[in-house]
């Protein structure tokens, strides 16, 4: 059976949504109570739409919320996400809701109420830049084992000391190792004889706190 | 009159979230009756329909920031009161009030009832204004028919 998705409020998070969501096969409905946004979602092919407040009861009920598999409370107000997740799950039992929410304190106290997924767009945005803004020099992706690996991604710049050299060639700790060279649309898991060129992404494995010293090898800062 | 050990029929410290009609004058009242208020409001217009005489604190902000509530020092407060005209910042600051700083007394206003289910089961009171005043309304009607069985009997008599 399809799966039955519910979205309440938002303009432009549903819209994207409900397109990604309706490709992907799901039965998708949106709620939102301003008029003019609810004729402009309508536009989407097999959408439905339903013009009223997400955070009453019978609104919900219009909009068959008790068959529904997984409600996304996207307003952009907390209190109204808070209030449309709980009623899902308490009122119309609906498995898993989801929640948006724009103060990051306020995370936690919506996973202490029941609310199984909270996304903090702030948090997630902000990370999102901070990344980027430092991305000459090196972005850790994802800290592994308690943070006793580390795996990065480093980008090799024109200047770089070791463009044009092979991975045998150069001088990495012996804690670290090249995972996986990412040149243009390819990817590409090295070996000894590989060249690294300028433009390449390397993703790099390292323990110990290594990464620096790879780092500094790699890219001569 | 009570001379020994006066009874407080009002908790020490209470905190009234939103400062409309019904929200100041409880404030007023629980400050004439000697009792700690302190009333939030995120518009400073708002604090105006506190009385002159009014001997409690007022803070200006979102009920729902958690800086806000520790400003209000909400972890000492004996009840919170939330009647905002919003009843889902009133149902997310009861239920704040309650699950996270344990407040002992936690007593919300709600327009539409239908909401309550959302936290029936954890102890918060509910006041509904349109319930209450359907009730007053059929007591009234109540009244007014045994009034007129009366004077229906008196006129009997004669």
């Amino acid at each position: 059976m399809k799966q039955r998705l519910l979205l309440v409020g938002g303009k432009s998070k549903t819209k994207s949504l409900a397109i990604s969501l309706l490709a992907k096969g799901y039965q998708v409905t949106a709620i939102n109570d301003t008029y003019e946004d609810c004729l402009e979602l309508a536009t989407i092919d097999k959408l439905c739409v339903i013009h009223g407040d997400g955070t009453k009861p019978f609104i919900l009920e219009d909009a068959d919320a008790s068959s529904a598999d997984i409600v996304i409370a996207l307003t952009t107000k907390d209190e109204d996400n808070f209030v449309i997740c709980e009623l899902c799950k308490k009122r119309f039992h609906i498995k898993k809701t989801v929640a948006l929410v724009s103060d990051p304190k306020k995370t936690d106290f919506f996973y202490k109420m029941g609310i199984d997924s909270v996304v903090c767009a702030i948090s997630a945005i902000t990370s999102i830049i901070e990344q980027q803004a430092f991305i000459d020099k090196m972005t850790t992706l994802v800290p592994v084992g308690e943070g006793r690996l580390q795996i990065s991604e480093v980008p090799i710049t024109g200047n770089a000391p070791v463009v044009g050299k092979k991975l045998w060639e150069m001088n990495l700790p012996n804690e670290v190792i090249i995972g996986c060279i990412l040149r243009g649309e390819k990817t590409m898991v090295p070996r000894g004889d590989t060249r690294i060129l300028a433009g390449d992404l390397i993703v790099l494995i390292s323990s110990n706190g290594q990464e620096l010293a790879a780092i500094k090898e790699l890219t001569g800062r | 009159m009570k001379l020994f050990g006066m009874e407080k029929d009002i908790p020490d410290y209470t905190i009234i979230v939103g400062c409309g009609r019904l929200g100041a004058y409880l404030a007023n009242s629980l400050s004439d009756k000697k009792g700690k208020v302190l009333v939030i409001d995120r518009n400073k217009e708002a604090f105006r329909k506190l009385s002159s005489s009014f001997g409690g604190m007022t803070v200006i902000g979102d009920a729902i920031d958690f800086d806000i509530l520790h400003q209000a020092q909400i972890i000492k407060a004996d009840a919170v009161v939330a009647v905002t005209n919003n009843d889902n910042i009133n149902i997310m600051v009861a239920q704040i009030a309650h699950e996270l700083f344990k407040v002992r007394m936690v007593i919300i206003r709600l327009y539409d009832p239908e909401r309550e289910c959302v936290y029936s089961e954890s102890g918060i009171k509910t006041i509904c204004p349109s319930l209450l005043s359907a009730n007053e309304i059929f007591e009234i009607f109540s009244k007014k028919e045994t009034q007129e069985e009366e004077t229906d009997s008196v006129e009997e008599k004669e």
